[in-house]
């Protein structure tokens, strides 16, 4: 017997930007898969948004996430969340800002209940919610108050060739070095092992940890942090089980042949991750949240709001994110 | 007669044989056996005729070059690859895959000889094939690096600077070989305008009319207007102001994760970094296997592929020659370009 999967809950993201385009863009290339989802959207914006770039996608309202499903193959099922004013392309508009919030309560809420299958978040514009009076540092820790208790988000980027966690997230880079500590790589490194074999179904990973310094330190000549800090979390995470490695030299350890002695880089700052996936992968890349006690993925990029209502948008992150949480739905609901 | 450099119809190359005890034998009797190459350049080489044989019959090759011994004049415009025989190594004695003294010695002893030519502006710009660092300093412990033994063989004090080129992007950096806590504190507008002008000037000496820099930020989304760091609003973007002032066509900064996709898109041809690996982790990823290595600023260009020695495939007849091509033509493109004196 299969397992039921919910529906995944996408949330609406900044109206003016990109978000509404390719979510109807994805359900247009998604509607006969396996894979369904629900927009926690206004679903006049949507219906407006489709005309305006020419999508013949229709729209349809739903009351609760298991109408969804039957909709999903004929129609975009919407979770109506009603916007405060109409949105305009590449115009913020603060009034709207409270919808965006609702729409991720509301799709955290029906995940967390089992309702929803994962979170599948589009692009926030945070200047905006900051003037509505959101206080979160970004939408990781936001999605981490809503999870209660005291969880510790770890962010993933994956793409088909490579998966990176920074250790070090939105710190400016002397203070990411500074800062940087054993207890930290463990463990940022510990959550993402877990993650790993239960989420990922990747049953022993080996995790490859990067040094801090130029070539790894080069022996404590170019920076000792290797010696001090990054190898002694390697030898507890080894002690623990984990089969972590390293430090390695962050310059050569990203090409081909060394990608396929390991699941995932373990990278001392927002950077060291960032270039190799987004060299390897600009349009692919999925944000994945760890440590929660639901899934949350999201596109690797931004609200784009210079290109908003032009049609233009690329919808492959978001499918990519969207075809990674239902996986992982599906391996959850399986447990 | 005496090889004049910079003659007429094509530039002179001083070529020093690298370390012998990996693929540098190998790639230096291909790339010599290649038309193209023989064509482009009157090419002075300096090793041993007996290390260089054995790179052909490693890498298969014929070799088809005059021999002249070191005290010997050079003969002038030559029709084939000049070889001075400095008699400084038998290749029996050297053990593949193994840094040793003998072949630091070599490597360093040749590289000495081609860069007084290019001194002397005898030789138009100077290439090697790659040496080991160990072995290196076996034979001049005072060796950091490439620049620092250049500097103080020909006794140049000027600015220098390590440039990593694929044929369709350069990546020059602020800072290198040091702790990353020593970086942010490293920056100084002064600095990183005075990298643009010789990135600007290495760009123009290799062919572009009005090379396009694109400058990184230091931190995280480029600081995200202040959020994560200030240095690219109180350091870098200031500096980018006073080099466009002066005529460069430097823009930026802009976050590290994405300016280099934004050139591999055709929006700069070099990219000026903050620090070692924020360009090297993307140039890497970019061309592994064909990146060139260029130490600019010095009188003349001096160019060797970005790979080592690869001790791993050494004797194998296996080396990949595409490095080695790419930066031979680059140091002829530049010494065809130099200004004439």
């Amino acid at each position: 017997m299969t397992a039921v999967v919910p529906p995944l809950a996408i949330t609406m993201g900044e109206p003016a930007g990109i978000g509404g385009e390719v979510l109807l863009k994805a359900w247009s290339q998604l509607a006969a898969g396996r894979i369904r989802f629900v927009a926690l959207d206004d679903p006049a914006r949507l219906a407006a948004e489709a005309a305006r770039i020419g999508l013949g996608v229709p729209v349809a309202t739903v009351s609760d996430p298991e109408q969804a499903v039957d909709v999903f193959p004929r129609a975009l099922p919407v979770l109506p969340v009603p916007l405060a004013v109409p949105a305009r392309p590449g115009q913020l508009d603060v009034r709207n800002a409270t919808a965006v919030r609702h729409s991720i309560e509301e799709a955290v809420r029906l995940t967390l209940a089992g309702r929803a299958g994962a979170v599948v978040t589009t692009p926030i514009h945070k200047k905006c919610l900051y003037e509505a009076g959101f206080t979160w540092p970004g939408h990781t820790e936001f999605l981490a108050a809503l999870a209660g208790g005291d969880h510790r988000p770890v962010m993933m980027l994956a793409c088909t060739e490579l998966r990176v966690v920074p250790v070090t997230i939105h710190v400016a880079l002397e203070d990411a070095v500074r800062n940087l500590s054993t207890a930290e790589i463990v463990a940022t490194a510990e959550i993402t092992a877990r993650a790993l074999e239960r989420d990922f179904g990747i049953a022993s990973p080996r995790l490859a940890v990067a040094g801090l310094n130029p070539h790894a330190g080069e022996g404590g000549s170019m920076g000792r942090q290797e010696i001090t800090v990054v190898a002694p979390a390697i030898r507890i995470l080894q002690e623990k089980g984990i089969r972590a490695f390293g430090p390695l030299p962050p310059d050569t350890m990203f090409h081909a042949a060394a990608r396929a002695g390991y699941d995932v880089a373990i990278c001392m700052y927002h950077d060291q991750a960032l270039i190799p996936i987004k060299t390897i992968d600009f349009d692919g890349g999925v944000n994945v949240t760890l440590g929660l006690p639901f899934v949350r993925t999201s596109p690797d990029h931004g609200t784009a709001l210079g290109i908003a209502g032009r049609g233009e948008a690329n919808p492959r992150s978001l499918m990519a994110a969207i075809a990674m949480a239902g996986e992982i739905a599906a391996r959850r609901a399986a447990d | 007669m005496a090889a004049q450099a910079g003659s007429a119809e094509r530039p002179t190359i001083a070529m020093a044989m690298g370390d012998p005890a990996g693929i540098s034998s190998e790639l230096a009797a291909r790339l010599l056996s290649q038309e193209d190459v023989r064509a482009a350049a009157a090419i002075i080489v300096y090793g041993d005729r007996r290390v260089i044989e054995e790179g052909a019959r490693v890498a298969n090759v014929p070799l088809d070059l005059y021999v002249v011994s070191p005290d010997s004049a050079l003969p002038g415009n030559p029709a084939k690859p000049v070889l001075v025989d400095l008699g400084n190594l038998d290749p029996a004695e050297v053990a593949m895959g193994e840094a040793t003294p003998a072949g630091g010695a070599f490597a360093t002893e040749n590289f000495r000889q081609a860069l007084r030519l290019a001194a002397a502006g005898r030789a138009d710009a100077v290439y090697f094939t790659p040496f080991n660092k160990k072995a290196m300093r076996y034979a001049y412990p005072a060796y950091d690096d490439e620049i620092r033994f250049v500097s103080d063989v020909i006794g140049f004090t000027g600015h220098t600077r390590e440039f990593n080129v694929l044929e369709e992007l350069w990546n020059a950096r602020v800072t290198s070989h040091i702790p990353m806590s020593a970086v942010a504190s490293t920056l100084k507008q002064e600095t990183i305008v005075s990298e643009l002008e010789l990135t600007d000037r290495m760009l123009r000496a290799a062919g572009f009319e009005k090379p396009r820099i694109g400058v990184a930020g230091l931190n995280p989304h480029a600081g995200d207007g202040g959020n994560f760091g200030r240095e690219e609003i109180e350091i870098i973007g200031p500096a980018v102001k006073t080099a466009v002032a002066r005529g460069i066509n430097a823009d930026g900064p802009y976050p590290a994760d994405t300016i280099f996709v934004r050139a591999k898109n055709g929006a700069f041809d070099a990219i000026l970094t903050m620090y070692h690996d924020q360009g090297q982790i993307a140039m890497k990823l970019m061309g592994f296997d064909r990146g060139v290595t260029l130490m600019g600023g010095f009188p003349f260009p001096i160019c060797t592929p970005a790979h080592g020695t690869a001790y791993d495939i050494a004797g194998k007849g296996i080396a990949n020659l595409g490095a080695s091509r790419h930066a031979f033509f680059l140091a002829v493109r530049m010494a065809s370009r130099k200004p004439p004196s």
